[in-house]
């Protein structure tokens, strides 16, 4: 009960501040829009037209996957650094339920949220291009929760440097070029890729949107592989999370910016 | 199960935990125990190593009001951050209501809840309401559950009409009001305050002090309070820790420490002037004494190291027979015993008045 209550908690907290920064994440989708028909404008006009459709429903699925992966895995870093900023994170780490089991409901929160504007995005890439990608639910749910699962540990991590040096926006930036790799990258070109976090989960995503691919069709290797990826991120995330802000509590840098 | 012989029904006796009997028979409990804590930083640039806080102890009762003074980098700060298991000591101990709080980091932290940054432990875009709600969420409280406290906290502090107010647009005072008030939510034993009237007018300064005051009298909490506001430690603390590099100076009640440097220090008023030899004598029995001559009314200040020194000062004056207009003693405030204490002063020292 405890942990829904902070669920609960949180995920109110990031609608409400979502909705208190109005501007901000009006500006957010309306960017995400623009360089998404950017590409598509451009893939009209460059591309080979031969390709074309099967192009444009390969940029919709990775560039909707890479906008989801920056949101969650940047965004438990910008939120440390926010919160050592404002002097609430010395709070956070005071409560008896423990600062990571905080941070997983923020990201649980912050991935709900995240989701439906990401839904509502895919939608409008679809409507402008003319493009329908297969949303088969069932299909899609398992491997978007390992993809996740995997996605959150990596976040944790992120959440783990950022605890301790703080000033990591720099290094956030970096980061989106190397998400976007992650994501766009195909598993043919470089298969061990398939052990990065999200990339196999990915590459199934991919299978059933754009090339009809259903549940049952997919073999046992690839869920073994998702789900090995889904657990070794995230216990790697929280042992190196709880690690982190143990060495922060040990040299004085939690309250620090 | 110990009964409460102070006839207030009847406690637990934890392990670990000392229970002992104060003067009029008040059962004291300690809630706090600190004992040999030790911190050692090392600076960036330099790799210089700081002492920070060296072989502390000290214990806090229940329901007391403790004063953590010291000047800047005294280790004040550093100390409530390991009490309140958000800094790991290099060795020490630290207990709350009988918990170890390295090993039991999360059971202990169920007892405490801290204002460590005042109107800086704040989410501002969240309202008054908000806020209070988030945090008890944080502890792991439904908005149902904490409903009906929310509102006492929020009439209590005078916040009611401000409930739906962003933090961003309260005055800094009504913020610190908030932050304590988010503290008082959680429900703790212990709640620990730094700086809680820093940058506040007089007037809100008064109103946190009432507050803190009502606080522990209708809700039985323990309040450890570090400031360089001695009005603070004069009106509300009943008992002081003070610190300076890093090491306990003092402890001991407020009361004791106002009476024992009171008691010592005395102005003279004498009609004329003394004579050489009398300022002579004086300055051999009494060489911190202040002369302000005057040829109608000349001011003697003197401090006493032991009271019975008095009648040395009277033997001076009695050899010319210089008239004596009055005897005053100097009433002290805490901030001079406070100077005095850290300059490095014992308790029989003197202050003088201002």
């Amino acid at each position: 009960m405890q942990w829904l209550n902070l669920l609960k908690a949180n995920t109110r907290k990031e609608y409400i501040e979502l909705k208190r920064y109005l501007p901000n994440t009006i500006a957010m989708i309306f960017t995400f829009y623009i360089i998404f028909l950017g590409m598509f404008f451009g893939i009209q006009i460059v591309g080979d037209p031969s390709t074309q459709d099967a192009n444009i429903q390969y940029v919709i699925v990775n560039y909707i996957f890479w906008f989801l992966a920056m949101m969650i895995i940047n965004s438990v870093g910008w939120q440390i650094t926010g919160e050592a900023m404002r002097g609430t994170l010395e709070q956070l780490s005071m409560s008896p339920m423990g600062i990571w089991k905080i941070m997983m409901m923020r990201l649980v929160a912050s991935t709900i949220i995240n989701f439906t504007i990401i839904v509502v995005l895919l939608y409008s890439s679809m409507l402008t291009t003319g493009q329908w990608l297969n949303i088969d639910v069932v299909s899609l749910m398992p491997i978007l929760i390992l993809t996740l699962i995997s996605m959150f540990g990596l976040g944790f991590i992120i959440a783990g440097i950022s605890i301790i040096l703080k000033q990591v926006e720099a290094f956030l930036q970096i980061l989106q070029f190397i998400l976007a790799g992650l994501t766009f990258v195909p598993l043919t070109v470089a298969p061990f890729l398939a052990y990065f976090p999200f990339v196999k989960g990915v590459d199934l995503v991919r299978s059933i949107m754009i090339d009809g691919t259903t549940l049952s069709q997919i073999g046992t290797g690839d869920f073994l592989i998702l789900g090995f990826n889904a657990v070794f991120y995230l216990l790697l995330g929280l042992v190196f999370f709880i690690y982190c802000e143990r060495f922060a509590m040990k040299k004085g840098l939690l309250s620090h910016y | 199960m110990w009964k409460d012989i102070t006839g207030g029904g009847s406690i637990v006796f934890r392990k670990n935990t000392t229970i002992f009997l104060q003067e009029g028979l008040s059962l004291v409990e300690p809630i706090i125990e600190v004992k040999n804590l030790m911190k050692t930083y090392k600076k960036r640039r330099t790799k210089e190593l700081v002492h920070a806080v060296t072989d502390v102890s000290f214990t806090v009762n229940r329901g007391e009001i403790l004063g953590l003074l010291g000047p800047n980098g005294a280790g004040k700060t550093t100390t409530i951050k390991m009490i309140c298991g958000l800094l790991i000591p290099d060795s020490g101990t630290i207990t709350v209501n009988g918990l170890n709080n390295q090993k039991k980091r999360f059971d202990s932290l169920r007892h405490i809840s801290a204002v460590l940054e005042g109107n800086r432990n704040l989410y501002w875009r969240l309202t008054v309401r908000e806020n209070l709600e988030y945090f008890a969420g944080n502890r792991g409280a439904s908005r149902k559950e904490v409903a009906g406290k929310i509102d006492d906290l929020l009439e209590k502090f005078r916040l009611k009409d401000k409930e739906n107010e962003l933090v961003n647009r309260l005055s800094r005072g009504m913020q610190q009001k908030l932050a304590i008030a988010v503290a008082m939510l959680a429900e703790s034993d212990v709640i620990l305050l730094d700086e809680p009237t820093l940058g506040l007018d007089v007037e809100t300064g008064y109103e946190v002090r009432q507050l803190l005051r009502e606080i522990v009298r209708d809700y039985n909490r323990t309040i450890i309070i570090s400031t360089h506001d001695m009005d603070v430690v004069q009106d509300l603390c009943e008992r002081t820790v003070i610190v300076n590099q890093g090491k306990i100076v003092t402890d001991d009640r407020v009361e004791n420490l106002m009476k024992l440097f009171d008691i010592r220090s005395y102005t003279v008023t004498l009609s004329g002037l003394l004579s050489a030899q009398q300022q002579q004598l004086l300055l051999q029995q009494f060489p911190n004494h202040v002369y302000t001559p005057d040829t109608v009314q000349s001011k003697l200040e003197v401090d006493l190291a032991k009271s019975e020194e008095i009648y040395n000062l009277f033997d001076v004056l009695k050899m010319e027979a210089t008239p004596v207009e009055s005897i005053d003693r100097n009433t002290v405030n805490f901030e001079q015993i406070f100077m005095q204490i850290v300059k490095g002063g014992t308790n029989d020292a003197m202050v003088k008045s201002s």
